[in-house]
């Protein structure tokens, strides 16, 4: 029994259902790692893990590849699907979460229900798009908040519905939906006019570093949604909430010591977190690896601190810092900035954009030049037709 | 600048290809390329990132990088060398 058992859950197809019939079957195999083929039987799962404690992994099969299902065998696991029995004691209550391999190969990370379950306070009833993946923390998150609270309505997508999304939601009356800023860059891009015909009442954003002009979009298309965004991760948990519509929290957050609330400093430009939703083994002060920029009476987190650095002859340029000036651009929807190898200097800039067809990129590179040092205008600029969506919903920017 | 997409490639660029992307790079930046093949790089401000970007432009174009480790960096001070050595490059590569 759990307090959003009555909920209503929509499945990719379409087919309405609640927690409380999603406990159907057999207890499952104990520690479990169930990869997924279909939302369904992830779902299923997890309502297993509520009712018996069931020590839980949830990722879609997809995400698994041939090493990682070995290492999760050799972790003790059974794979029901892969027809491999557990060969270890189980930890009850345990949830494992697959990190999204963006900084490397995916990590599991230790959690329970209760360290994902991060909205506590009473909510207003609301149908959410769950676009995620399963087994991601965003998944999670949302999936805790219906378990947890009666009125939290899931539509569920899959990658084969994902791209149809408005037309579900307009369909099951869905009011609430959270995406990576790439999610809402492809649809905003995508669907347009369209989205103006799903009447949500809250947007959410995390999972990438968000930045004021996909929020201004979102504005502009939902002017009476509320607008948040979450910096939240499988390690960390989710540590800052920010519904002002503004890019970056506020400074005044830093270095204040709350009971329930995570601890956030800048430490040499990083941010770090203290969190009392972090994954087991997680330490308690974590190096977040993301780049903490205080400017006036805000911090801005523009992207990672690795892999951001691109050398131009000596000098170093930020690629978050570039993607942020081309994202400024109105008729630029999406970008991508690298770091090119190239004779002389070492590594050029180089940038692949989606645009609204409106400008060239003879006058990207102007406008680029406008507002960067020379050394970190973007010197081959590719436009692609479409913003390219990996199955966490980011896209390596 | 143009797109760089689609790319199509062609094996190798002749001199008069490879001096059109050249007037590309420094139109970019509102410059004009003299005719002929003596002008001082300095006197027409085309610097290294200006050659870099040249040099991707080539590699884009007949869709192979170039190794520069190759031949060795040489000194380049006018249009001819820049046309010389990125004309060789692709012999070597």
């Amino acid at each position: 029994m759990t307090a959003g058992d009555a909920n209503r859950v929509v499945l990719p197809d379409g087919t309405a259902t609640t927690w409380r019939a999603l406990l159907d079957g057999e207890p499952l195999p104990d520690p479990v790692a169930v990869l997924a083929e279909d939302a369904a039987s992830a779902l299923r799962a997890v309502r297993r893990h509520v009712e018996d404690g069931t020590e839980l992994l949830v990722a879609a099969r997809s995400r698994v590849d041939e090493t990682l299902r070995a290492e999760l065998i050799e972790a003790g696991f059974a794979v029901p699907s892969y027809g491999v029995p557990a060969h270890r004691a189980a930890e009850p209550g345990r949830l494992w979460i697959l990190t999204s391999g963006s900084t490397g190969r995916p990590k599991r990370i230790g959690h329970t229900l209760d360290s994902l379950t991060t909205v506590r306070e009473a909510q207003p009833p609301r149908t959410w798009l769950c676009p995620y993946s399963p087994g991601t923390y965003a998944w999670w998150q949302l999936v805790t908040l219906s378990l947890a609270q009666p009125g939290q309505d899931l539509v569920v997508t899959d990658p084969a519905t994902l791209d149809d999304w408005p037309r579900a939601a307009a369909k099951h009356g869905v009011t609430a939906v959270s995406g990576t800023p790439t999610f809402w860059r492809q649809s905003l891009h995508r669907h347009g006019d369209e989205l103006t015909t799903v009447p949500l009442s809250q947007i959410t954003l995390g999972g990438e570093p968000v930045d004021q002009p996909v929020l201004d979009l979102l504005r502009a298309t939902f002017p009476d949604a509320r607008i948040s965004w979450i910096y939240a991760s499988s390690e960390a948990g989710a540590a800052v909430v920010v519904h002002d519509g503004r890019a970056g929290f506020p400074a005044s957050w830093l270095d204040r010591d709350s009971v329930d609330r995570p601890r956030l400093s800048v430490v040499d430009g990083e941010l770090l977190v203290a969190s009392p939703h972090r994954g087991a083994g997680v330490p308690e002060l974590l190096h977040t690896g993301d780049r903490a920029e205080v400017t006036g009476d805000r911090v801005l987190l523009p992207g990672r601190i690795s892999g951001d650095e691109i050398n131009v002859g000596g000098t170093k340029v930020s690629a978050g810092a570039v993607r942020e000036v081309l994202l400024t651009h109105p008729s630029v929807r999406w970008a991508r900035v690298t770091g090119r190898r190239a004779p002389l200097v070492g590594q050029l800039v180089s940038a692949e954009v989606v645009t609204d067809g409106t400008v060239d990129t003879a006058l990207l590179q102007r406008f680029a030049a406008e507002h960067l040092a020379e050394s970190a205008v973007p010197r081959r600029i590719r436009v692609l037709p479409e913003i390219p969506v990996k199955e966490t919903l980011k896209s390596d920017v | 600048m143009n797109s760089i997409d689609p790319p199509a490639t062609v094996s190798v660029l002749d001199r008069d290809q490879i001096r059109d992307l050249m007037t590309q790079v420094l139109a970019a930046q509102g410059k004009d390329l003299p005719s002929g093949e003596s002008a001082d790089l300095r006197e027409i401000g085309f610097r290294s990132l200006d050659f870099s970007e040249l040099a991707l432009r080539v590699e884009d174009e007949i869709g192979r990088e170039l190794n520069f480790d190759a031949p060795g960096l040489r000194n380049i001070r006018t249009v001819g060398d820049v046309l010389d050595l990125l004309a060789e490059l692709q012999d070597a590569t």
